[in-house]
């Protein structure tokens, strides 16, 4: 134990460097893909485009960051997708009920955090293995919402609820500050709170911060809350995006997240990777995907596309630690 | 009580489905007669085959998320070759021999290159659904005509389709490799201590690219079973549904989803629980929107049930 605290700073140093070496090479290929695909079609530089693509990926960004989190102590969130589309459901519901956006935005994002809660209480306290407490929820979360639509979309005409993610200054959408706004608060309470410590500690050795009394099941629990949370956020961005909530919304989304926070750097073991590289690999997986649906991509191809993708990144990743290993 | 607990945990799935059945058959008498009852061995059959292959994988300690997609891109690869030949035999060889690499595949990646089960089974899932589309663009499908179909989709021996045999025949079997093989016995043991099996003499990369290929080969077969059932292939199958229904029958008969814990007795009443559920929500005319619901409901309050009944047994063995 003694050895933990002697360590860790050395530890943590040589990580920074191998993840700074990282987000260059991603800031690289962030240039390289947008240059290509900005040579493969023409539309792809104006300023309308790039508000079009960040907006398309603002959802992805608020995913991804809660997705960090979670793989940070070592976890995953498959039921992500599904919760964003049963928490708009909530949200649109009590809006139409209400006619107040207030308390449709709280009902979005507490129904978020319910389901990231069962998440939560099943893998943190009860200790069951991630992928498979959130595989049940990614069909009842989704299940939800096809009941709540009654399998239908419905159409939003709250302008303040669609404010936040159908508006824009000029070319600027409002999602973009806002996403800016939530990642500021996340790293401060991963970098500069006790909880953003014990994220580490719980993702880095379970049992070790067990015995140092972090109680790390409590701190997944809360990670998962959180991812719920954002999950919420992300329900009514998307609803705001097309004036209308949709029981199909967000399919797939935990996949792709799962892939931008993995190009990012993010170890899935756990306890190692930062909010910077999801970032960068949100950014990076959003102009790939973002160009494949403009230059008219079979959607087929884009999945098949998506699988090697994560299939690659996570090959590679192995296979350069390996190497450093030896 | 270790009898008790013992009975609860590996039978009370058996008084649960026969329960159910009864509250079904008093809300609507034609849920036991005898034509809804051969309905539901065949709707069973490919979540069977799914449920099997899962067993061993999840029995090993790991998870193949690829299976359900697996069996829509498999069944593809058997429409395309009937439609290319107009026979069956290639089809299902080259639906064997597909099946069988991407196993293979699956398996080394998890054991030499030490990925996670489920990081590369999800990206398979997605590789799968992929080409299947590729291979079958959007909005078509293949029909499947011809003896061989309606024999396996459709043909019954002294009241019993035949491929419900087949499904009951691969349990059998897979009981006798689970219980008295060696092979078996390996499974169990990577799935509670892989470090304790290979001290033991266990080659475990060969033991879980083996468990890889043969739940791989059951979404190869559950992709015939399905096809022939429909009559048709096309890529908008429900492939997660398939994985779903799949899982929830291994974690309902009391599989160990953290490894090296399950019986193939529970599996198959386990399945015979989601055939019955899946049976009355449409028999019923609950409306399709419910059934997801249902099924995420079920696998969460198994995984509960299942975690009490193994902390009441760790309270016992110490």
């Amino acid at each position: 134990m003694t050895t933990t605290t002697a360590a860790a700073p050395a530890r943590r140093g040589k990580a920074m460097d191998s993840l700074t070496q990282r987000y260059l090479v991603l800031i690289g290929l962030i240039v390289i893909a947008s240059v290509g695909f900005g040579i493969a079609n023409d539309n792809f530089y104006s300023l309308a485009n790039i508000g079009i693509l960040l907006r398309s990926i603002a959802v992805l960004f608020l995913v991804s960051m809660g997705m960090t989190f979670i793989m940070l102590t070592g976890g995953i969130d498959l039921s992500v997708g599904s919760n964003v589309a049963f928490a708009g459901g909530v949200g649109v519901i009590a809006l139409t009920a209400t006619d107040s956006a207030l308390v449709g935005f709280a009902a979005a994002v507490l129904a978020g955090m319910a389901i990231g809660a069962i998440n939560g209480v099943f893998i943190g306290r009860l200790r069951l293995s991630a992928f498979m407490v959130t595989l049940a929820t990614f069909a009842l979360a989704r299940g939800l919402a096809l009941v709540i639509y009654d399998a239908d979309s419905i159409n939003v005409f709250n302008g303040a609820f669609l404010w936040l993610g159908g508006q824009s200054w000029g070319n600027m959408p409002v999602v973009i500050p806002f996403v800016a706004l939530v990642f500021v608060a996340l790293s401060v309470l991963l970098y500069r709170s006790p909880f953003g410590r014990d994220v580490y500690a719980a993702g880095s050795n379970f049992n070790t911060a067990f015995v140092l009394g972090r109680m790390p099941q409590r701190t997944l629990v809360w990670v998962y809350v959180l991812s719920g949370a954002l999950a919420g956020l992300s329900a009514i961005i998307t609803v705001g995006r097309v004036s209308s909530g949709q029981p199909w919304t967000g399919l797939y989304l935990e996949f792709d997240a799962i892939t931008a926070v993995i190009l990012g750097g993010t170890s899935l073991f756990g306890g190692r990777g930062r909010l910077l590289g999801t970032i960068l690999g949100v950014l990076l997986y959003g102009i790939i995907i973002n160009g494949l649906v403009l230059t008219g991509t079979n959607p087929y191809l884009q999945n098949l596309i998506k699988g090697l993708i994560l299939l690659g990144v996570v090959l590679l990743d192995t296979l350069v630690q390996r190497r450093k290993a030896q | 009580m270790p009898d008790l607990s013992r009975l609860l945990r590996e039978k009370n799935i058996i008084f649960v489905t026969l329960a159910l059945c009864l509250v079904f058959y008093l809300i609507s008498p034609r849920f036991l007669s005898l034509d809804n009852m051969s309905a539901i061995s065949r709707q069973i059959v490919p979540i069977g085959l799914i449920a099997l292959g899962q067993f061993f994988v999840v029995v090993s300690g790991n998870i193949d998320l690829s299976m359900g997609m697996g069996s829509v891109l498999f069944a593809i690869v058997l429409g395309v070759f009937f439609g290319m030949t107009g026979g069956v035999a290639l089809g299902i060889v080259a639906v064997i021999a597909c099946s069988l690499a991407l196993g293979f595949f699956n398996g080394v990646l998890v054991t030499k290159l030490r990925l996670p089960a489920f990081i590369v089974t999800l990206s398979m899932l997605f590789c799968a659904q992929g080409l299947s589309g590729l291979i079958i663009p959007r909005g078509q499908q293949i029909f499947l005509m011809g003896d061989f179909f309606r024999f396996i989709g459709a043909e019954k021996f002294m009241g019993l389709y035949w491929s419900f045999l087949f499904l009951v025949a691969l349990f059998v079997l897979a009981w006798v490799v689970y219980n008295h093989t060696r092979w078996g016995a390996a499974v169990i043991a990577v799935g509670n201590s892989e470090e304790n099996a290979r001290l033991a003499g266990v080659n475990v990369d060969r033991v879980k690219i083996g468990v890889f290929m043969f739940s791989a080969l059951c979404s190869g077969f559950a992709g015939i079973m399905l096809s022939s059932r429909m009559g048709f292939v096309q890529p908008g199958l429900d492939g997660n549904g398939l994985l779903l229904d799949g899982i929830a029958a291994i974690i309902i008969g009391g599989t160990l989803i953290l490894g090296g814990r399950g019986t193939i007795g529970g599996a198959f009443w386990g399945l015979l629980f989601i055939g019955v559920i899946n049976n009355a929500l449409n028999l019923l005319n609950v409306e399709d929107v419910w059934h997801q619901v249902f099924k995420g409901a079920v696998i969460l309050a198994a995984l509960g049930a299942n975690w009490v009944l193994w902390q009441s047994r760790q309270v016992e063995a110490h």
